[in-house]
């Protein structure tokens, strides 16, 4: 299939899923009542962005989602290459990693609210915490993915140990680490989103939760509708940049 | 003066259960502009001294003198290293692998440009530079290797086992490349392979190792006359020098 084929028949397929969207529950084929039509909730979303509550929420939400990520990243990244480099230290840390990392992260939340109370460093540990353990597991994954092979070249060619880390080590790892980003995002979004839904008095997950409760559904989707374009977007910028650096991996 | 003067070396890995015996005793010299071929059977330690005479790995006893002075670490002005196949960085472009020993020792941008346009043009890939090793073929990523190898001007060139991976076709056709890359260069070429046809091929001389602990057992002068050409493979000559090198490569201990 060609590449205008391809585009085309995805933006036919949203275009159809818009439609139906928008008819549907118009015409009574769906429940408005749970689904309300598209062009409502576009209407409310208008409406919403414009309050100053709402706007107040979504900077509290963006405020979080960002500092837990700064928390999250770089700290994750260091002991994930920690444990790659060390054996000593990968030994005994990463059966534990491996072992925390299949527990549900959610069930700690009561946790985290006992410790730091409803409010903002509730949420940033929460969502945090959520998100180290997969940029721990993903940065190991990058450091292994730099070739013995190729820091020997570089050895021969009379590379210095910075020179092979930033020479060999930043090139090498540079498409799994930017994978990483991209991943941890999610987690990182999801973590603020749980700690907003079921404790909060601000941020857009508490607004949706509220509006969910009240039964306020053409408000409920208009957060969705936001929620999910700020999601995609990030990650489709990211993708656009992994492509980039990553046009060598093929 | 010899390029390479390799004097008593021994390496001894240790194990769990002590020491064991790599390389025994190995001593040889190699003149300047002679193109020498390491063969020896699987697990000889051959790759082993390869790895010692680039600065890449130390020896347990035994000197190394490159150009008259010892080797401890790797030196790309006096040693260049080609090595077996996959060995050129994916996110470079050709000119860009071909420059990186130079890159790293900071050599302005223009002159690393030149010189290494210059190492493409003599491996046969002018026009290739822009190219990713991706879009490269076996043979074109090896003489990239080889241009890499040559940026600096080193009089000493080492070859791991650098055709190994091609087929018998672009094989034949990357050694003749070298012979020609080598007669225009005039470097010292140390060339490791388990191929005996390109060992009598491409040597003035082959060393023969023994299984491990590696020992060099034979020494064959090939007096082929140069410019080799692939109707000599036929010879008697030559297959009496590859009998030779094949009787003492199986040889029971």
């Amino acid at each position: 299939m060609s590449q205008f084929q391809l585009v085309s028949t995805r933006l036919t397929l949203f275009a159809a899923f818009l439609a139906a969207w928008a008819i549907l529950p118009k015409v009574g084929i769906l429940d408005p009542r749970l689904l309300p039509p598209l062009g409502d909730v576009l209407a409310m979303l208008g409406k919403q962005i414009v309050r100053a509550q709402v706007q107040e929420a979504i900077g509290v939400t963006a405020l979080e989602v960002v500092v837990a990520f700064l928390i999250a990243v770089p700290l994750g990244t260091v002991i994930g290459v920690a444990a790659a480099e060390s054996d000593y230290f990968g030994q005994i840390f990463k059966p534990m990693l491996f072992y925390v990392f299949s527990v549900p992260k959610s069930i700690f939340l009561p946790m985290f609210i006992l410790t730091f109370g409803i409010g903002f460093p509730q949420k940033v540990a929460y969502a945090a915490f959520s998100t180290i353990f997969i940029v721990i597991m993903s940065a190991s994954a990058a450091v292994e993915s730099v070739k013995a092979d190729h820091v020997l070249v570089a050895r021969s060619c009379g590379a210095t140990r910075s020179q092979i880390l930033t020479r060999i080590y930043v090139p090498s790892m540079m498409p799994v680490l930017l994978e990483t980003l991209r991943i941890s995002m999610i987690f990182n979004f999801t973590g603020v989103m749980i700690a907003e839904m079921y404790a909060s008095r601000t941020g857009i997950g508490h607004l949706i939760s509220n509006w969910g409760e009240n039964y306020q559904m053409p408000e409920l989707f208009s957060g969705i509708v936001l929620l999910s374009a700020v999601a995609i977007s990030f990650n489709e910028a990211v993708r656009l940049l992994e492509g980039r650096v990553s046009r060598w991996r093929t | 003066m010899s390029a390479i003067e390799v004097d008593r070396l021994s390496h001894v890995y240790s194990g769990a259960e002590g020491g064991v015996p790599a390389l025994q005793d190995i001593s040889l010299s190699v003149e300047p502009g002679k193109f020498v071929v390491i063969v020896g059977p699987s697990g000889c330690g051959k790759t082993s001294l390869l790895m010692m005479l680039a600065g890449l790995r130390h020896q347990s006893s035994g000197t190394i003198l490159c150009d008259g002075r010892p080797i401890t670490a790797p030196d790309p002005s006096r040693v260049g290293v080609v090595f077996q196949e996959a060995s050129l960085f994916p996110w470079l472009t050709s000119l860009d692998n071909t420059e990186f020993p130079l890159a790293l020792r900071g050599t302005p941008r223009a002159e690393r440009r030149r010189r290494a346009e210059e190492m493409l043009n003599l491996v046969g890939l002018k026009g290739f530079g822009a190219r990713y090793p991706h879009e490269l073929s076996g043979g074109m990523k090896q003489r990239v290797s080889i241009a890499r190898g040559l940026v600096q001007d080193p009089p000493v060139l080492l070859m791991d086992e650098p055709f190994a991976a091609l087929d018998e076709q672009t094989r034949m056709t990357m050694g003749h490349e070298l012979l020609r890359i080598w007669s225009k260069t005039r470097k010292t070429v140390v060339f490791i392979t388990h191929s005996l046809t390109e060992a009598v091929y491409l040597a003035d001389e082959v060393l023969v190792m023994s299984p491990r602990p590696g020992r060099i057992i034979d020494r064959i002068t090939i007096d082929l006359p140069r410019p080799r050409t692939y109707e000599m493979m036929a010879t008697d000559t030559f297959g009496k020098l590859r009998e030779r090198i094949w009787q003492q490569i199986r040889k029971p201990e």
